[in-house]
């Protein structure tokens, strides 16, 4: 060691200028996150607090009627297992429809190619709530009964279907060119190139961005609840809130279990996205 | 020899532009033929056209006696494409593994999806096409964990277990880092010498002079040049190919 000689120290086995570097990012990293946790721990207090009712330097806060919660906690409760049904069947149908829809926009036949378009354009051109109510109270006219959960259904993954083939297109352009040129020049037919190369690696590229529309669509299910006759979170919340005007503490109960839910969705969804991410790309 | 690869008359535009202008070539079988020429010369497409990556403009293509003309169309056709490409391996400049594959799983699947070959049976020729390579010992790693020079291995291994009649090459280490491009070259050596007819695009002028059986030159469109390639490095008759070896030699020494 040159420098050593030179300038006559003795060099103690340290740590070396780079891991003290690495050190010293890692601390900040991990005092930001502390912070980040800390200051949300601090706001959900508040929180708690203003729905407290208790009085504190003279601010009235907002008095809840705890009796009405606990009574109907497991009411409103109950309800989770429809909402997830209600997702959980949305989302096959709305993935199903995005896959084709997204597949019809590469087609060179001119009827699915409208078709496809079709379809997008006059679903994300009217709302939701038209939609979900059209299947259940318009659709009837017609001598076709849906029940609540069946038109709820449809809509919702027709609805959703026509947004996520916007997913799915983007997924299937991330393949490159030169994998369908691979599949072809070993002889694969443009059937099997789509089924063996194509689509794999498409879908691994939209499986992070359908997490984000489930999670989307588990609240949405709420709409489902106009039809009445869906007794999933939403309904069941409005139902006790307005009988019992209690319409305040009804809607913060629901507002909760959908928060929560959604926090176990995301953190599930984060879970699979590092499980993704460390394939083999 | 009667010709297993023959061209007549090929022509390609893209759009209004003419890349491929009547070239007509042949090749023996067993032979190695090297493509060389500028970018833009036309070279890639050419090699492109034969298993019908590229549709040809005008013309015809014969691969091992199943002749195609651009002005066919339909089912029979299609048919016969389909099985020039499976008398064709092709290998690409940018590899293009499949990278949801492993290794091995790469070099089975033309064998197992395309032709339903026997799993066990394709496995084994996959094996001993890997071995050939030397990444057999890679055989359940992904794509993304094999350096440049593996990668094109295993793409040459994967078009070999197809056990095509011929291989064409595109720029197969243009993709790669000097130090790399050794291994792939050595690899297509022995494949040279255990009797493979080769189509290689290339600016590997060294390969060309040493594994080459004829060079082929073209620019603009054309082959200029068809030479032994000790005639096309010692005595070019294009100044075109001459400005070429030149260019060579001087990045050589």
């Amino acid at each position: 060691m040159q420098s050593d000689s030179t300038t006559g120290h003795v060099v103690k086995p340290a740590p070396s200028q780079a891991e003290l570097l690495y050190e010293a990012q890692q601390r900040q990293a991990r005092n930001f996150r502390t912070n980040v946790g800390l200051s949300w721990g601090i706001l959900l207090l508040i929180l708690v607090y203003l729905f407290s009712g208790q009085n504190f330097l003279g601010i009235k806060t907002i008095h809840l009627d705890f009796e009405f919660i606990r009574n109907n906690l497991f009411f409103i409760a109950g309800g989770l297992s429809q909402t997830l049904l209600v997702s959980v069947l949305s989302i096959t149908l709305a993935t199903l429809l995005a896959l084709l829809a997204a597949l019809g926009r590469l087609s060179t036949i001119p009827p699915i190619y409208a078709l496809s378009t079709f379809y997008v354009s006059l679903i994300r051109g009217t709302p939701l709530y038209l939609q979900i109510f059209f299947f259940f109270l318009a659709l009837p006219q017609l001598g076709i009964i849906l029940t609540g959960l069946t038109a709820g259904v449809l809509a919702l993954g027709l609805n959703y279907g026509a947004y996520m083939s916007e997913i799915f297109r983007a997924g299937l352009a991330s393949v490159g060119k030169g994998q369908r040129e691979a599949a072809i020049a070993i002889g694969m037919n443009p059937w099997q190139t789509m089924k063996r190369i194509v689509l794999p690696q498409a879908l691994r590229f939209a499986l992070p961005p359908t997490g984000n529309e489930f999670i989307a669509m588990t609240k949405d299910s709420a709409l489902v609840s106009a039809t009445g006759f869906v007794h999933e979170v939403m309904w069941r919340a409005t139902r006790v809130g307005r009988a019992q005007f209690h319409n305040l503490e009804a809607l913060i109960m629901a507002a909760l279990f959908y928060w929560v839910m959604t926090l176990i969705l995301s953190y599930v969804q984060s879970l699979i996205e590092t499980r993704l991410s460390k394939g083999d790309r | 020899m009667a010709p297993i690869v023959q061209v007549t008359k090929l022509d390609k535009y893209f759009g209004r532009l003419h890349v491929l202008k009547e070239v007509s070539i042949d090749v023996a079988p067993r032979e190695v033929v090297c493509l060389i020429g500028r970018s833009g010369s036309g070279k890639s497409t050419l090699l492109r056209c034969i298993n019908f990556l590229e549709e040809p403009s005008f013309g015809t293509i014969e691969v091992d006696g199943l002749k195609v003309d651009a002005s066919e169309k339909g089912k029979e056709r299609r048919q016969m494409v389909h099985e020039i490409r499976l008398k064709t391996g092709m290998v690409f400049q940018e590899f293009n593994l499949f990278p949801h594959m492993s290794v091995l799983e790469n070099v089975i699947e033309g064998p197992v999806t395309v032709k339903g070959m026997d799993r066990a049976k394709a496995i084994q020729l996959a094996e001993e096409n890997l071995d050939s390579v030397g990444l057999l010992f890679k055989k359940d790693e992904y794509p993304n964990r094999l350096s440049g020079g593996q990668k094109q291995r295993v793409a040459i291994a994967r078009a070999l277990t197809m056990e095509p009649r011929v291989m064409l090459f595109d720029e197969p280490t243009s993709a790669l880092d000097p130090e790399l491009i050794g291994e792939v070259l050595n690899v297509m050596k022995k494949v040279a010498k255990d009797g493979m007819t080769m189509l290689v695009v290339t600016h590997e002028m060294g390969f060309a002079r040493e594994v080459a059986d004829r060079v082929l030159v073209m620019a603009d469109g054309e082959i200029i040049e068809d030479s032994k390639p000790e005639d096309l490095f010692n005595k070019p008759k294009d100044p075109r190919t001459k400005a070429l070896i030149d260019r060579y030699r001087t990045g050589a020494n």
